[in-house]
């Protein structure tokens, strides 16, 4: 299922692994990692993991112990959730719960002839994401001492504006459309890097982070950061999700250089249809919805809220979640009191 | 236009050394002047801000200002080619935005490396009241620091009006080094009140040691929990100036 904008086969990236974001901060797209962890954390048949009363839980099982292992690392981290969305994203969003009610039948049609395999694959489609996981999972990070900002919009646009005021030295996501939203720095496969079943195969990889440098993007493609968005919208973002039929994105990045703007290009095209206006699309990306509203402190964890929480509340052991406890723990201290120049560049202290 | 020619190779060497322990690519801002350079590492925990007034060269032109970025390892890299006694001509080829850099001496050879577009950034200077100055030899400082290292990756440094501490703590080990004033390494010391802050020992001890190699003196300065400042004294009117964030201990 495609999720935001795919410039894949066009963006430069360097591979890195997790010890060299140490002592950095990274703005986690929070909704981004919960589908992760919801789409992952499943027993062989596709079954989420679930507490006794039927609740799911793979996304608190997925945000503890991968956030543990980041701090850990002596990463700061901060999640930040989507709010509203932009109203351009309801086809987007209508199109996705389809894809969903359909993978939910073939999920049901699976288990029932017992092709388990298959089914798995199928529940990692139908992932939801309901209103009570996003709060549950806005109540343990704050149990756990972790900084969490709820964006009035998209959640990637708010990441990226941490990374353009500096509050943060990378936005964290999946996704290219932070680039779009102007973060200059992006670090892919954060939440899950580690070994990874490939999909449909019983084969593992080692799932490692990669730094993408917006500088280095536009650097490198010859191109300035709104001929990047153009090349989005042709490609096809969450707010026009077609895109331009045939036209992916080496044809699209060949058109931007070609011709300069959309505006020059799209004449040149037989058949190219907008679901509204361009400059709207464009809007959104170069004037996103963000928020000042936000402060980042991190806290050692209350370890007994959080046992309470997790343990008494959502059936998870003891000796697990006191085990990443302690991680965080010490982790938080390792980070604690670092400080960086720009504390000193504002008035005089 | 920018040409410049230097005879010891190694001073431009050491200088480059310096800056490629905080940033990977530098933007350098060239003028008819000489060359500044201002950066902070990635993390913007660490700057460097230094200068080389166009005296320090055997040659230099340049007709207007400009800014030149470079990948700072890919440089040294050819740098490091030059042997004692060669001299280095560097030269920038505005039209192809490649930087020609010949090595001159036991034999001729010319390199090219591609420059990088220049960042618009400008790093403001942290803005800070010291209450203590320290002057120490570079090598000195350097001894003191890598002690410390042994047992910590951070360390506390103490300044009152009779000397200046560094304590180190670590999970097994821990160290106090002492330098009096008027000692052999301490030379000048001032404190307007004691004032003491944490700083990360791997930035501290990377740029203390690539500066010890074209400095002799170092002026320390800072205040309770605040940004410490290093100068390190240059040949002839160079400036090369260090910032470092502190740790703030809160327990």
């Amino acid at each position: 299922m495609p999720l935001g904008v795919n410039l894949r086969d066009l963006i430069p990236k360097t591979t890195t692994d997790l010890t060299s974001l140490r002592g950095k901060s990274i703005a986690i797209d929070a909704y981004n990692a919960l589908y992760q962890f919801l789409a992952i954390i499943r027993q062989p048949d596709g079954t989420p993991l679930k507490d006794r009363t039927g609740r799911v839980t793979s996304h608190l099982s997925g945000l503890l112990y991968r956030t543990s292992n980041l701090v850990d690392m002596e990463i700061k981290v901060i999640y930040v959730f989507d709010g509203v969305p932009p109203t351009l994203k309801e086809v987007e969003i209508k199109r996705r719960a389809r894809v969903k009610e359909e993978a939910i039948v073939k999920y049901e049609r699976a288990l029932q002839d017992g092709r388990v395999e298959e089914a798995r694959r199928y529940a990692q489609m139908t992932s939801r994401l309901k209103d009570y996981m996003a709060d549950d999972s806005k109540r343990l990070l704050t149990l756990l001492g972790i900084p969490w900002i709820q964006a009035p919009s998209e959640g990637e646009a708010q990441a990226a504006y941490l990374v353009k005021k500096g509050d943060s030295n990378f936005c964290a996501s999946q996704d290219y459309d932070s680039l779009l939203f102007g973060a200059s720095m992006l670090v892919r496969n954060v939440t899950l890097s580690g070994r990874r079943k490939l999909p449909r195969k019983n084969v593992y990889i080692e799932v490692r982070p990669e730094i993408v440098v917006l500088d280095k993007v536009l650097r490198e493609l010859g191109i300035t950061y709104e001929q990047l968005i153009d090349i989005g919208i042709l490609v096809g973002t969450d707010f026009n999700p077609k895109g331009v039929k045939g036209i992916g994105p080496k044809k699209a990045l060949q058109l931007v250089k070609q011709h300069g703007s959309l505006e020059k290009l799209l004449p040149t095209l037989k058949k190219a249809e907008f679901p509204v206006d361009l400059q709207r699309i464009r809007d959104i990306f170069l004037h996103p919805k963000v928020t000042d509203n936000y402060r980042l402190a991190w806290k050692e964890p209350d370890i007994e809220g959080v046992i309470q929480f997790m343990c008494g509340e959502r059936d998870f052991s003891v000796d697990r979640v006191r085990k990443a406890l302690g991680k965080i723990s010490v982790g938080m201290r390792k980070t604690k009191g670092k400080t960086t120049l720009e504390a000193w560049f504002g008035s005089n202290s | 236009m920018f040409k410049l020619r230097i005879a010891d190779a190694k001073l431009l060497r050491d200088m480059i050394t310096v800056i490629s322990t905080l940033v990977d690519e530098a933007t350098f801002n060239i003028n008819p002047e000489g060359i500044k350079l201002r950066a902070m590492d990635p993390s913007r925990v660490a700057m460097i801000d230094f200068s080389w007034p166009k005296t320090i060269f055997d040659e230099y032109l340049c007709d207007a200002p400009m800014k030149m970025c470079i990948n700072v390892s890919e440089m040294l890299k050819l740098l490091r080619r030059a042997a004692k006694e060669e001299s280095v001509e560097l030269a920038l080829d505005e039209k192809t935005a490649r930087l020609t850099i010949a090595i001159k001496g036991r034999y001729d050879r010319t390199f090219n490396m591609p420059t990088l577009e220049a960042t618009e950034e400008e790093v403001p200077t942290p803005k800070v009241t010291f209450n203590v100055r320290a002057k120490t030899t570079t090598h000195g400082l350097h001894q003191a620091i890598e002690d410390v290292q042994l047992v910590s990756d951070h360390v506390r440094v103490e300044i009152d009006n009779e000397k200046m501490t560094l304590r180190a703590t670590g999970d097994l080990m821990g160290a106090i080094v002492e330098l009096k004033k008027g000692s052999e390494t301490l030379l000048e010391l001032e404190a307007k009140e004691s004032s003491k802050a944490t700083f990360s020992l791997s930035y501290l001890s990377d740029i203390i040691k690539n500066a010890s190699a074209t400095s002799d003196i170092a002026t320390l300065e800072f205040s309770t929990d605040m940004p410490i400042k290093i100068d390190f004294q240059q040949p002839k009117e160079g400036k090369l100036t260090f910032y470092l964030a502190p740790r703030i201990e809160v327990e």
